[in-house]
Parts: structure tokens; sequence; C-alpha cells
């Protein structure tokens, strides 16, 4: 066939794929609209954006453009990943993940990947450069496919094959379309690849590059629309509505924000005046008193908790990040001092750190415990002991942790700052270790002692690691969850002793289903976080200043 | 000399401080270890103590069950261990009178009230005590009869010397420690594993590490290489906004994500554990930061050979970042292993099929408060799978951290 030929067939392709697309999707969307369905809205608009991808494709071969290629090869791409998720939703792949849960309770798909694992040793390990024998290679890749026989047996793919023959036979015309979508996309990108029309279209190896660099990143990038950028940009609408996850979900306009922020200064006639005199206590709750003198102020909010969730999550981030920062400073100065045995430090103070926070709460919790826990176990001792040494009468305060509102935040900071210690100490060290031992040898001669290096050449030189360390653990403190929800059983309790913002969020969001309104929070929370992270980069630039040698 | 001296004690003192918090690190996790090891009764024993220890218990003829034995310090200040054959017992403190008729207490003796005889035969004889009238007892103290009277009444028990049956004691219980031999239990970890679905929390939580770790590896090395190596309009901007992503906390995410999970119908179902988790930016930075080390040559010799860019990356990019890989391994690992927010929005309480480690270990906490050695035991299974990733990868995880700085 002419080029001209082939050119105008697949003009004529591009044209009725870009006509079935903007048919379904246009009625689609029309449906999504009216049924309130974000989801399917989306899925819709995608189809009429490809369908314009398409007529563009159309246009671009027409005219012999090479952009004609590339939106060719986009628009089949899509339409083939498109279709794949179709056939995956209409014969319940994404369900069969459970079925495969199902079948791995049994154990033995574990032992078969196991088993492959083997054979795979056993085909590739090889010793002192001597090569592997065919003898022992062919054992291996034995063994390989009797595991993977074997995996794919006891996950029953027998079952599974089964179940998806009667559901293509059942889902008919959909299931048809689908796998026609794919071949017809596989077709049309094996061709538009391949050499004699890549040719006529007057493709290089530069495009060529480009488009595989597109390919290589298509699967983050749809992961990065599919649950980043989308989830991100629907939440900022969210936070506009009064969305009850449920059926309401009412344009609110900045009506979440204001709930959030709204406090009010009430002057009392008497500092202990009851709150339901000065507030109109439908709408407002007392949040604290200031009490000057000759006059009394009430200050109230709309939104209590979120005071406090804030108040708590600062005192939490304002103790935990210094506790897990200058302990840390102190340990990667002492690792560094190149004596043996440090590697084996770094990694004991390494792993608490790795550790689940939920199973670290729960060792806390029962070493917290106030009457036979450890804590207050060492706590008597060391008292005993002191008092036995000087004669002093200390009482013991035989602290109650976890169960009295003034110790309950601190319980947690301490449990927090001793696994954050770890991962800041590696960050220190590695920074300790990019300062050249010349600066400390100079400083020696000149006759610095060890207090003034430290003052004047480790601080400064590691204020990039300071300032990073500083800024990666106030975000994690403000973020705070599994460690205050496992301790205080999700209540943030006792009384609101431990409600962070993000229990607080979580609360609002999935017990009360307010989630217009956690929404918002959230956003609130984004830009507290974000106001410290410019915060500390602004301090740390002045700072710096001074140091520039 | 004196310098030696000092190095050395500067050594020394070094080594003490990283010693002293070594411990501390790892104290808690010596706790749930030897907690989970426990019986009920000794997880709640005080003084605490690490290590599990059970009560000795002694068979003795004409005893149809087991005795517990105990330290008795007997009238000689001698500690020795005897069985406790019977529990309150009702005694009395007796003390002999002085010459001005108190009761003088420092030489007083505890008796069975079966052991001791009134004084005076028929007519009972009494003193006034404190103004109330006293009875007066025959107590023998090393075989000589004194007249003594109450101090106290008190409960007791009766021990037996399991060597020589007829050596009978009184004591305190409570002030009679136990004797205890150290042991473990290791069925508490079967009891945890059968209770509560334990068992699938497990399987799950291993299926969804798992293909979540090869699905991580999976788009981090495909899009690191694309940001490394590939020429592509828009590639620099498109990796700033991934570095930006960065920034935007999981809490932000958490409502649009869950409604997305609705609308799909993936509520307490593994694709929503999973399916959200294979896209990672973090991981894609790591490896696209690996990949531009690798020398460019290496590559170019390859395409001129007429190699594919799959085929470089898989025979020539793969096998030179092995430290990379293991890093990321282990980043997806923990993250997969040990989440717990995400977990507990998607899947409801109760449910069992798409349950997890970590939200049983939630329910666990629950159910089980009053047993300790339980919950411990559960927060053993949860930490030593990825202590043991770690131990295996450390050497390019920690490097790694440190040059990177990534949190997971």
């Amino acid at each position: 066939m002419s080029p001209a030929r082939v050119l105008a067939l697949l003009v004529i392709w591009h044209g009725v794929l870009s006509l079935g697309l903007f048919g379904v999707g246009i009625s689609g969307l029309l449906r999504a609209w009216h049924a309130l369905d974000v989801v399917r809205g989306a899925a819709h608009a995608a189809a009429v954006w490809l369908a314009v991808l398409s007529a563009a494709a159309a246009l671009c071969i027409a005219r012999r453009a090479h952009l004609g290629r590339t939106l060719s090869l986009v628009t089949h791409y899509l339409v083939f990943v498109a279709a794949l998720i179709g056939l995956a939703s209409l014969l319940d792949w994404f369900k069969g993940l459970d079925d495969l849960a199902d079948y791995a309770a049994r154990g033995t798909p574990f032992l078969m990947a196991f088993v492959i694992v083997v054979g795979y040793a056993v085909r590739t390990y090889e010793r002192r450069e001597r090569p592997v024998s065919p003898l022992r290679r062919a054992i291996g890749a034995a063994v390989m496919i009797a595991g993977g026989v074997g995996l794919a047996l006891s996950v029953g793919i027998t079952t599974a094959l089964v179940s998806w023959v009667a559901k293509l036979v059942a889902g008919g015309w959909e299931a048809l379309g689908w796998i026609g979508l794919m071949i017809a996309s596989l077709f049309m990108l094996r061709v538009m690849w391949r050499a004699p029309v890549a040719l006529w279209l007057g493709a290089r190896s530069v495009f060529n590059e480009r488009l595989t660099g597109w390919l290589f990143l298509s699967p983050n990038l749809l992961g990065f629309a599919l649950f980043f950028a989308g989830p991100l940009l629907f939440s900022l609408y969210v936070s506009f509505t009064n969305w009850d996850a449920f059926a309401r979900r009412d344009w609110v306009g900045l009506e979440n924000y204001a709930r959030v922020f709204t406090i009010v200064v009430q002057p009392l006639a008497t500092p202990d005046q009851p709150a339901s005199e000065a507030l109109d206590i439908r709408a407002y709750s007392e949040l604290f008193r200031v009490h000057l003198p000759g006059q009394s102020f009430l200050v109230g909010a709309r939104d209590r908790l979120f005071w406090i969730a804030l108040g708590n999550t600062l005192r939490f981030g304002a103790m935990a990040v210094p506790l897990s920062v200058v302990p840390a400073l102190l340990l990667a100065v002492l690792l560094n001092t190149r004596l043996p045995g440090m590697r084996l430090y770094r990694t004991l103070y390494f792993i608490p750190s790795i550790a689940a926070v939920v199973g670290v709460a729960l060792i806390w919790q029962w070493m917290y415990n106030s009457q036979v826990g450890w804590i207050n176990y060492f706590i008597t001792s060391a008292i005993n002991a002191i008092n036995q040494v000087l004669g002093t009468r200390i009482p013991d305060p035989q602290i109650r942790w976890l169960a009295d509102s003034n110790y309950a935040l601190l319980s947690v900071v301490i449990m927090s700052a001793w696994q954050w210690i770890g991962f800041n100490t590696v960050l220190f060290l590695a920074g300790l270790q990019t300062i050249p031992r010349e600066l400390y040898e100079a400083a020696t001669v000149d006759g610095a002692n060890g207090r003034q290096r430290f003052f004047y050449i480790t601080l400064p030189m590691l204020a990039p690691t300071t300032l990073y360390v500083l800024i990666t653990s106030t975000i994690q403190a403000l973020q705070v969850f599994d460690q205050v929800f496992i301790i205080s059983n999700g209540t943030g309790g006792p009384g609101t002793s431990t409600l962070t913002m993000t229990l607080n969020l979580y609360q609002n969001g999935f017990q009360s289903f307010r989630q217009g309104y956690a929404s918002a929070l959230a956003w609130v929370l984004f830009v507290v976080i974000f106001i410290f992270t410019l915060f500390q980069f602004r301090r740390q630039r002045q700072a710096s200043g001074a140091y520039d040698l | 000399m004196w310098y030696r001296l000092l190095r050395f004690l500067r050594a020394a003192a070094i080594y003490a401080v990283l010693t002293i918090f070594a411990v501390i690190m790892l104290f808690p996790f010596l706790v749930m270890v030897f907690t989970s090891l426990k019986t009920p009764a000794d997880t709640f024993s005080y003084p605490p103590r690490l290590l599990p220890r059970e009560q000795v218990t002694i068979t003795l003829p004409g005893y149809e069950r087991p005795l517990p034995l105990h330290w008795v310090r007997r009238e000689n200040s001698e500690l020795l261990p005897m069985a406790l054959v019977e529990d309150n017992v009702r005694v009395g403190i007796f003390a002999p009178l002085r010459a001005d008729g108190t009761p003088d207490p420092s030489r007083q003796v505890m008796r069975r009230f079966g052991e001791v005889k009134v004084a005076g035969g028929e007519t009972p004889k009494t003193v006034m005590l404190n103004g109330v009238e006293a009875p007066v007892y025959l107590v023998s103290v090393n075989g000589e009869v004194q007249e003594m009277v109450v101090l106290t009444r008190t409960a007791v028990g009766r021990f037996v010397n399991p060597d020589n049956p007829q050596d009978v004691a009184v004591a305190n219980v409570r002030l009679s420690p136990p004797v205890t031999r150290l042991t473990a239990r290791p069925e508490n970890y079967l009891a945890v594993v059968s209770l509560l679905g334990f068992d699938r929390a497990l399987t799950n939580t291993a299926l969804i590490t798992l293909l979540t770790v090869i699905g991580q590896l999976t788009t981090s090395v495909l899009g690191g290489y694309a940001f490394a190596r590939l020429r592509f309009p828009g590639r620099d901007q498109l990796f700033l906004v991934y570095l930006g992503t960065v920034m935007v906390p999981f809490v932000v995410l958490i409502i649009p994500l869950y409604q997305l999970m609705v609308a799909i119908g993936w509520i307490n179902s593994m694709p929503a554990l999973i399916l959200p988790w294979l896209y990672t930016a973090y991981g894609t930075f790591l490896m696209r930061q690996f990949f531009i080390t690798i020398p460019r040559e290496i590559e170019e010799a390859a395409l001129i050979d007429g190699a594919s860019r799959l085929t470089i990356l898989t025979r020539i990019f793969l096998p030179a970042s092995v430290p990379a890989l293991a890093t990321l391994a282990t980043f997806a690992f923990l993250h997969a292993w040990n989440s717990f927010f995400w977990p507990l929005v998607v899947v409801n309480t109760g449910n069992t099929r798409a349950q997890v480690l970590t939200l049983a270990l939630n329910v666990l906490r629950g159910r089980a408060a009053d047993s300790p050695n339980l919950i411990l035991a559960g927060a053993a299974i949860s930490i030593v799978p990825p202590t043991l990733i770690f131990a295996l990868a450390q050497r390019y995880y920690v490097e790694s951290v440190a040059s990177s700085g990534l949190k997971g």
C-alpha cells in the first residue's frame, strides 16, 4: 500500500475513534452529572479528552506532522490502559486481591514463592567466580518452574480462570468491546511505532527517546494523578462543602474555614460569671478566661476542640522536637569519634524508628502502667536511693501517666522522642562526617578547646543538617496520630489532653462524618506545616549569614 | 603517659554514655520479648522483673494438689523454702506483760489460736489493757510456757517444710516471697495467633507488603530511569513537582482517597490497601538520584549495539543498583507493614477478610487488656519481621538514609 493510503486509513480510524469516544464520554458525563457521581464523571471526562486527542492526531497525521504520531501513540496507549482497567473491573480483578488473600491465608502461596526464590538462588548463585554448572542451572530452572506452577495452583488459578470465562460470557458486548479496544489499540501502537509509518511521519531517535521517557514514567504518572493530584484537588473542593460522606454535599463557601477560626472575646462582669451569660452558647463554647487587673475576658470559639487540638499539637512539637534532636546531636558527636564499634551502636539506636508505632505504643503503655510499670518503678527506686543517700524526704509522685490529663501528653512525647532519636542521630552523623578534619586541626593549633571547637566549628558547619532534622521532626510531630490513637483508644483522652490535630480531623471525618469540615481541617494543618517549613528556612538563611566563611 | 591515660578515660566515658543510650533504646524491646513469654500472673508482679519466672510447686504426700513454695523466715531468722498448705489461718500476735502491766512488743510471737490455751483453767484469767478486759493465754516459747496477751489478730498461711513434714510454720503469705524459677511460655504466641483472626491479619499484611514492595520497586525504577536518563520536554518541571509532593501531608489526602474507595466499592477490601500505594514520589526520587551516578558511557555503548531501553535498564542499571533497591524495598516494606491510619480508615472493625496486623493489635489491646503477655506477644509479632528485614538491609538502608535524609 502506498504511504498516502495508509495515512488516510489512519486518519479515518482516528476520526471514528474520536467520534465514538466523544459520544460515550458526553452521554456518560451527563448521566454522572445528574447522579453527582464524581468517579464516573471523571472517567467519562477522560473519554472526552481522549476524543479530543484522537481528533488532533487525525488532523496532524493528515498534515503529515510528526506530532500526529506522538498524539496517536499517546491516545492508543491511554485507550489501552482504560480498556485494561475496564476489563479488570468487569472481571473483578481488583476484588480478586481479596480472593488472593483468602488463598494466601492457607500459607501455601508463601511457601511456593519461597520455592521460586530457592530455585533462583540455585540457578544463579556462584561462588568465587566459578561458573554455575549446566546441571545446576537446569535443576534451578526446574525448581523455579515447579514453584511457579505450584504458586499458580495454590492461589486458585483454575477457579479464577473458570470464573473469568464465565464473567466474559456474561459480560457479552461490554467484554467484547474492552477486548476489541485493547487489541485495536495494541495493533495501532505497533503500526505507529514500526518503521514505515514512523518514517513517513518523520520520526527521529530524539522523538523516540521522549516517548520512551513518558512511557516509563506513565505508571508513576497514573498513580500520581489517580491517588495524589486528583484527590488533592478534590479535597480542596470538599473543604468548601458540607459533605457528610453520604447524600448531602452543598457548596458552603468559606463557612468551614470560618467555623475553624472564629473566636470571640467577651468582657465579663465578674471573673467567675458563667459562660452561658456572656456567650451565645448555641454557637460558641468557652475556650479560656483572661484575668487582667480590673477586668476579665472570656475567650470563646465556635470549634473549641480545634483550638485545643492546635494547642496540644504545638505543645507536643515543642517538647518532642528538642527531646529527639538534642540527644541525637550529642550521640552523633560521640559516634563521630571513630572509635571501634560505632556502627553497632548506630544500628542499635536506629531500631526503634523502624518498629511499628502501634506495637511501640503498646509496649510503652505497659511500661507506663502506674502500679506495676517499669517507669514508675524506676522513679520510685531513684527517689528511694536519693532519700537514703541524702537523707531527704522527697515523696514518691506515683504518676498515673496515661490516666492523668497533666501527664498523658508528656507520656506520648517521651515515647515519640525515644522512637525518633536514632533516625535523627544517623542524619546528624552523616552531616558531621562532611565537616573537613582540617578545620578542627587548625582550631586546635590556634588553641581552641573542645567546647569552643563544638560551638564555633561543629554547630555552624552542621547548620544545614540541623535545619533539615528540625524540619522533618517538626513535620512529623505536627502529624502525630498513631501514638495518641493507641494510647487514648481514639478518644484523645483523658479529657482532651491528647487530642492532636490529626486525631481531631479523624474524629470529625470518620466518627462524626463531617467530611467537608474535616477537609478544611486538613488544609489548615497543611498550611500550618507549610508555615513551619518556611519559617525554619528563613531563620536558617538569616543565621547562616553570620557564619559565612 | 598522662596523655594516654586521658585518652583512655575519654574513650571509656564515650562508651559509657553510648551504652547507657543503647540500653534505653533496647530496654522497651526487652520488656516486650520477656513479657510476651510470661504467665499472666507474673506480668503483674511488683517490683517488676524482666525475666519470666513462675511459681515453683511441690507435691507432698497427703495433699492432692501441688503446693506452692515460699521463702519463709523462721524464728531463728533463717530463710527456708516451705510449702503453703493452708491460707487464711486465723492467728494472734502474742506478747508477754511487763512488770508495769503493759505488753512488751519486743518479745512478741505469733501463734495459731489452736496452739495456745487460756490461762486460769475454769475461770479464765484476764488483765485490763487500755481499759478493756483482755484474756491471758499460755504460750510456749522455746519449750517454756509464758503468760501473754493478744496484741493483734491476723490471717496468715500455714507452711510445711517439704523435707520434714512435722516442721510447721505460720507466716504472712504476702511477706513470704514465692520461690520462683526461670520459665518461658512460647505458647503465648500461639494463643495470640489463634485469637481474633490474628493469623489472617498476619498473612494479609504479608501479602500487602509483598505486593506493595514489588509494585513500588517497579514504578520507581521505571520512573527513576526516565527522570535520570531520558530527555523529554517537561521532565525537569515534573521532577520539581514530584519533589514538592513530599511536603504534602498524608492527612490532606485521606478524606478524598476514602471517598474514592467508597465510590469504587473498595472499602473493606484488599485493593484499597495495596493499589493506592504502588506509586511513591520519594521512591522515584531515590532511584533517580542513584541512576544519575551510573556512568553514561556504558549505556551509550549498549545503545549503539542496538539494545532497547528496557534491556539497558534490566541488564545494566538494575544489577548496579542493589544498594538503592535494597533501601527502597526496605522503605516500602516498613511503610506497608507498619501503616495504621489508612487501614483504620478503609477497613471497618470486625471485618476479617481485609484485616491487617496493626488493626488486629488495636483490637487485641481492647479485648485482652488483662493479659499484657498476649498484647506484647502481638506487638512482638508486628515488630520482629521489620527488625529482621532491617538487620539484613541495614548496611544499605542506614547509609542511604544518611545520604538522602528521606523519612519513610
